[in-house]
């Protein structure tokens, strides 16, 4: 019993892990190209979502509303590095923290009354009936989708930053900006390529996560908190370290939950958050960088 | 340049403020509620029902006020769910000059952070749909006499009585509570604790929480299943609620889930599907065509607003009724003075025809001692629904038949 | 009186007689309110966000932890308000102080996740605690007597615009005073702060803790304005409409917190109303036109600043004509509005409002006071001759490169000592082990007779030894007099609740005249006032001599002091260190400049490959066929041919 209790607790935890990664992923990509993440990142989830809902609700089969979702995360990716980033990197500061925030407080508003405020469910082929994985544990094929959806992603941007010219462009920016802009390669432009790819990371997370979460203006705002912890744990150039860290606090948090009581669920995460950033200010795979003077 | 139009833009902002006091010839009639964020379909519906009962009677002239008609002037204000800003919206309209009434708050907490102003103030307040019981208690201790705040709303004492009851009817033994970590959730918590230990035949073998916004529920559900519990009685809103009854499915969880009247808005039926088929509520308002006021209402509600389906019916028909009793107020007391409004209210001589009952002297004189003198429902006023196929109905057919009569 | 106490004093004069207009008004009454309690929160947190540079998130939590200790300490010990604010603000301090000490090693992201976590956890346990806190339904309080007076909404504003007005004045001291010019010392250059000795840790966390207890003061404010708390009015979004005030408002400035709590109190709740929103909209869209007119002539187009708050105005306009329900759109329309400001104005309302009134009535700058006595400041070394510093079987290496092996070195009083070699020889490695900023593999660096631990650049600094840099580390955003005066820690001495009360001001006159007398002493007393990042080039470069003197240093090192100097430069180069010389200060010189090493160094150490290959007089170096080989062994750099060509003349 007590086995199968914690099995199964570790099943539904790491699914919201999955997603927890999905998008701390997402805020490694710009923060790598252009040390800067968005704040708003929850509400791109929300829109992109949105966007799909309405694409499926038009009548297109879901093969082509995956696709629509993404393009238009990458669209709004490049809209926010636009709107709200060029101009605050250029001066140098942590403006973008702000504009990023209120392009969101933005972004909610008008979602409210383009899509309206009710919670709405997210139509999927994927089934959500449970299968009993033996010992009593059982997973949906939505939450399964989540995690294939996650391990996918990772290798397809993998591959992209290896294998392409624009990726290697991006990487180098990631390594160091001014070299790679003596190179020739446009550090503007491979930071608006990070933060379309990132969109679409972001977009992707809202179309697989919204069959269980449903779609809502506010879908996204508990999400953002916890990714944003996972990317700075794991270290925010850690790559696919996002993974390890994203699930086990969404076990974490699961387990918490079970053997706390459900109103701590989130205080191990929070402490052990803590301890880690004290013990390990660059992240628990990230690594140190050396004083130069 | 840069001085001027500092100067013009602090010129500009005090004459806006001083712009919206002008008093006219019409009555002023304030709406609050949280028309953005988690709470905005109760909130949106509660305003878009009281605002179709406006538009109806604005069509015939408006407010009957000694004899002549009087437009009624409505002022919108979006408490977002917050205290702070529930508070703020209190002192403004406290302050507002002619303002006669106020309907709405969806949250105990904005009421209990903001309504000391308006009575204050003396300003009349019909509380719908908040519920919980605090709203109206706080004027017991410390005893306020003299009181301005109606609720017309089933109060969560109520509710909670008939989730019990209903979970009692059906033999249950073992029950497990779960509730919201919020004010709502957890004094609806508190009234069932109650409610149950005073019934003494039922045991809580769980009491479980969780947080605005959760969407994994297993672990709190893992052990109200471990614990043995033979029914779920819950108190939260829409979206978790139905991620509790997703979650129910997916650990194999089978047993009914009975709630507050949260269970009947759109966004738990939406979310929830088929898992959330058969799951119990009390209501004061269900959209279905039973008699011909309910009938023209729903239709209305549909045509104004673009939609087949009212996001919280509950919500929209106590907005609508409550606009119904306060003309009826105040064309009795002939004058938009707000103490003259509440003394009409507490004695309302004509029978109101609203689309959830017809309203026969709901409120009376207020008494500290007796609380629900203020209050418009009794335990009659309200009754079973549950969930089938998409659509809240009768969960007993009697109570269709019953009302249908009237 | 200054000015600009005047305009202070005017302003709160003129907020103390709000009530006049506002008086039976509860709305205006109530907003003033809180302006002023959130002008308080906005001044403690503007310490984190403006001086330490650091996003703050917790300032929510403080006023959460504030609120409900002086709720409780009312509601359940039956205090009146005074006692009360005082538990609310000292478990604000203890709070503070608790989360800083782990905090502050973070920075960036990690430091904001840090304060965001504690946010978090602060509500999960008011929520959580409900036999104290009595959790999610709120905590009901009744406003408590302030010393026997029971307060009204008047009185209630007066007694928050009071403490607004005393901590403004505190704040005031406190920033203008050596701790306020540490924390921007910080934010400008980390490792010089270290090298000057300021033990800043500790200071940073002494700020956050006070920044802190303002926001618990202002949560205890709060509980008693709205008389009704529940932990969920702390969460993440009242968390970033802080921050957003601090940075609308201007960082770094009391008005700025003033004007944002301002703006983040009054937008939001006037948006309401429809004539506010037009003529804010109908406003806003003229005077980004104008802005955008003045800048038509810029080359490369119009700039995206001058683009976007018309765009954002402009659509706000265009929006009015359409949106029925205003009030669905308000938080839009609040974004857009932000959205404006901060493109706009990305200093903030203040940083721009400041400049516009500088430039109109040229604040006048303090007066100089007179220099001190040379001797006082620097006093000349008695003992000649005595060696101040030994140094041996020095060694360091970077992975598997020795950078350094078993260096021995000796430095007397009253000497210069050179330190030449080719690129890449362990020259800067040996000086940067020996102030500490690299650890040592091996061997012992003696100062005085004391071995000195190694590895910290702040306590090699506490023990004497000050060092230049070789890519300089000034602070930028200070004066050339600050920059000095950042370094003088043995001036300063009293405690920090002196400072706010006021008593700082004889110290800092002490500290403008020593400072001054350094700035003399390396020919820069006629740029005190200049921003060091303002400055030629050649004289940021005394600018970093002056400041490493300013540490009365017993071992001085200069790394590279004549890098890039034009020949005139050089030469006055020549004359402070004659100047040094005088006063026996003993001096490691790195140099690439033979004629500079051999006209001033009284001993040379040659080292080639982490190795000394010969040392002793400025002449037996010259001919030593060890030091020639080393530099033409590696004649391909043109560098080499050229150190022995210079070192010709002498």
């Amino acid at each position: 019993m007590q086995w199968m209790i914690i099995g199964q607790m570790a099943v539904s935890g790491a699914a919201m892990g999955f997603v927890y990664a999905l998008v701390a992923y997402g805020f490694q990509m710009t923060y790598a190209t252009s040390k800067s993440i968005n704040f708003g990142q929850g509400e791109l989830v929300m829109v992109s979502a949105f966007i799909s809902l309405s694409a499926s609700d038009m009548g297109l089969p879901y093969g082509l509303v995956v696709p629509v979702g993404l393009l238009s995360g990458a669209a709004l990716g490049l809209f926010v590095e636009r709107v709200a980033v060029r101009f605050a990197l250029a001066q140098k500061g942590e403006g973008w923290i702000l504009m990023t925030i209120i392009v969101g407080l933005f972004a909610v508003s008008a979602a409210e009354n383009i899509w309206g405020k009710d919670e709405r469910p997210f139509p999927t082929p994927i089934s959500r009936e449970s299968l009993d994985l033996g010992g009593g544990i059982s997973v949906t094929p939505v939450e399964l989708s989540v995690a294939f959806g996650v391990v996918l992603v990772m290798v397809l941007v993998e591959i992209f930053r290896r294998r392409t010219l624009l990726g290697k462009a991006v990487d180098a920016v990631s390594a160091d900006r001014d070299a790679a802009e003596l190179m020739g390669i446009s550090a503007t432009s491979a930071i608006a390529i990070s933060y379309a790819l990132s969109g679409a990371v972001a977009a992707l997370a809202g179309i697989l996560v919204a069959p269980i979460t449903s779609v809502g203006p506010t879908m996204a705002a508990t999400l953002i908190l916890k990714a944003f912890s996972v990317a700075v744990v794991a270290g925010l150039q850690s790559g696919s370290g996002v993974a390890v860290v994203g699930i086990s606090l969404g076990v974490l948090e699961s387990l918490a939950s079970f053997y706390l009581g459900s109103g701590w669920r989130e205080t191990p995460g929070l402490v052990l958050l803590i301890l880690a950033l004290a013990l390990r200010p660059n992240g628990i795979f990230g690594t140190a960088t050396i004083r130069k003077v | 340049m840069n001085k001027v139009t500092t100067l013009l833009l602090a010129g500009a902002l005090v004459g806006g403020i001083s712009f919206e006091a002008q008093a006219a010839d019409t009555f002023k009639l304030a709406i609050t509620g949280p028309f953005s964020g988690g709470s905005a379909p109760m909130g949106g519906s509660m305003r878009d029902g009281a605002k179709l009962a406006v538009a109806q009677i604005n069509e015939q002239g408006g407010f009957e006020v000694g004899g002549h008609k009087m437009r009624v002037d409505i002022i919108e204000r979006d408490d977002e769910a917050k205290n702070e800003r529930g508070a703020l919206i209190a002192q403004e309209l406290a302050s507002l000059e002619g303002l006669s009434a106020v309907i709405g708050s969806v949250n105990t907490g904005v009421v209990l952070a903001g309504d000391k102003f308006l009575q204050e103030k003396k300003v009349v307040k019909i509380i719908t749909p908040a519920a919980g019981s605090a709203s109206m208690t706080q004027w017991v201790n410390p005893p306020m006499q003299d009181l301005y705040m109606f609720r017309f709303a089933a109060a969560d004492g109520i509710q909670s009585a008939m989730v019990v009851e209903e979970a009692g009817r059906l033999k249950f033994t073992k029950v497990a509570v779960l509730h919201d970590a919020t004010n709502y959730g957890v004094s609806g918590r508190d009234d069932l604790t109650r409610r149950i230990q005073a019934g003494g035949k039922i045991t809580i073998v769980a009491t479980e929480k969780f947080n605005i916004g959760d969407k994994d529920m297993s672990a709190q559900l893992l052990r109200a299943k471990g614990a043995g519990a033979e029914a779920v009685l819950i108190w939260g809103i829409g979206p978790e609620l139905a991620a509790v009854a997703n979650d129910m499915a997916k650990i194999g969880f089978k047993v009914p889930l009975i709630g507050g009247w949260t269970l009947s808005m759109s966004n738990f039926i939406d979310n929830a599907g088929k898992n959330g088929d058969g799951a119990m509520m009390p209501q004061t308002f269900i959209e279905e065509s039973v008699t011909k006021v309910s009938t023209a209402f729903i239709e209305s509600y549909h045509k104004a607003y673009g939609v087949s389906r009212i996001p919280s019916p509950v919500s929209a028909a106590q907005g609508y009724d409550a606009v119904l009793l306060l003309a009826s107020a105040v064309k009795q007391a002939g004058s938009t003075d707000p103490t003259k409004i509440r003394d009409a209210l507490e004695d309302l001589r004509e029978p109101v025809a609203g689309v959830i009952a017809t309203w026969n002297k709901p409120y009376s004189k207020w008494d500290v001692a007796h609380p629900e003198t203020h209050e418009a429902f009794r335990r009659e006023n309200v009754i079973m629904g549950m969930v089938s196929n998409g659509h809240v109905v009768f969960a007993n057919p009697d109570d269709r038949a019953h009302l249908a009569k009237h | 009186m200054s000015k600009r106490l005047v305009t202070e004093a005017g302003a709160f004069a003129l907020m103390a007689m709000m009530p006049l207009f506002f008086g039976g008004n509860a709305y205006g009454m109530g907003l003033l309110t809180l302006v002023t309690i959130y002008a308080i929160a906005l001044i403690g947190l503007d310490v984190t966000v403006g001086y330490l540079g650091q996003v703050n998130l917790g300032q929510a939590a403080f006023m959460a932890l504030g609120a409900y200790a002086a709720g409780l300490a009312t509601m359940s010990l039956g205090w009146s308000m005074a006692p009360a604010l005082l538990a609310a603000v000292l478990v604000g301090l203890i709070a503070g102080a608790f989360l800083a000490l782990p905090a502050l090693r973070l920075e960036g992201p990690q430091f904001a996740l840090a304060t965001l976590s504690f946010a978090s956890l602060v509500v999960i346990l008011l929520n959580e605690l409900e036999s104290v806190t009595n959790g999610a339904q709120g905590l009901s309080l009744v406003r408590p007597l302030l010393f026997g007076v029971k307060l009204g909404p008047t009185g209630f504003y007066w007694t928050c615009l009071g403490l607004l007005a005393l901590l403004w004045l505190g704040m005031r001291n406190l920033l203008s005073s050596h701790w306020g010019r540490s924390f921007e010392a910080l934010r400008d250059s980390p490792i010089a702060t270290d090298a000057v000795g300021l033990s800043v840790y500790g200071r940073k966390v002494a700020a956050f803790a006070l920044g802190s207890s303002l926001g618990a003061l202002a949560g205890g404010l709060y509980a008693f304005d709205f008389q009704y708390l529940q932990p969920d009015g702390f969460r993440y979004d009242q968390m970033v409409i802080l921050l957003l005030g601090v940075v609308l408002g201007g960082r770094k400035s009391l008005w700025g917190a003033f004007l944002g709590a301002g703006l983040i109190v009054l937008l939001p709740n006037l948006l309401s109303s429809r004539p506010v929103f037009e003529t804010i909209a109908a406003v806003g869209l003229l005077v980004s036109l104008v802005a955008a007119w003045q800048r038509r002539g810029d080359p490369g187009g119009l700039p995206f600043q001058a683009v976007a708050p018309v765009v954002a105005t402009g659509l706000m306009v265009l929006g009015g004509f359409f949106v029925q329900s205003l009030e669905d759109w308000r938080k839009a329309v609040f974004a857009l509005i932000l959205f404006a400001v901060v493109v706009g104005l990305p200093e903030g309302v203040m940083g721009y409002v400041g400049r516009t009134l500088a430039r109109l009535f040229r604040v006048r700058r303090q007066p100089l006071p007179e220099p001190a006595d040379l001797n006082d400041v620097l006093p000349i070394e008695a003992d000649r001759g005595a060696v101040r510093l030994a140094v041996r079987g020095l060694s360091c290496r970077f992975g598997g490169l020795i950078a350094l092996a078993e260096l021995d070195l000796e430095v007397q009083t009253g000497e210069i000592h050179g330190l030449i070699g080719p690129n890449g020889s362990g020259k800067s490695t040996a000086i940067n082990v020996i102030s500490g900023l690299y650890p040592a593999a091996a061997g012992v660096v003696v100062l005085d007779g004391k071995v000195l631990p190694g590895g910290s650049l702040t306590r090699a600094a506490r023990a004497g030894i000050a060092r230049t840099f070789q890519n300089l580390q000034l602070f930028l955003e200070l004066t050339a007099l600050e920059n000095v005066m950042v370094a003088l820690r043995h001036v300063y001495r009293l405690p920090l609740p002196l400072i706010m009360a006021g008593f700082g001001r004889r110290e800092e006159a002490a500290a403008r005249a020593e400072a001054l007398a350094l700035l003399t002493l390396v020919g820069l007393g006629g740029y005190a006032g200049v921003k060091a990042a303002d400055l030629p080039y050649g004289t940021q470069r005394f600018l970093e001599i002056a400041r490493a003197l300013a540490c009365r240093p017993r071992l001085l090192i200069l790394d590279e002091p004549a890098a890039g100097l034009s020949s005139p430069d050089i030469k006055a180069l020549v004359g402070i260190m004659g100047r040094i010389h005088e006063r026996r200060i003993p001096v490691i010189l790195i140099e690439h400049h033979m004629d500079i090493v051999a006209r001033l160094c009284d001993r040379v150490t040659v080292l080639d490959g982490g190795k000394v290959i010969a040392s002793g007089t400025p002449e037996e170096i010259q001919n030593h066929p060890e030091v020639i080989r080393a530099y033409l062994g590696t004649i391909a750099g043109d560098r080499a041919s050229a150190a022995v060509t210079e070192a010709q003349p002498c």
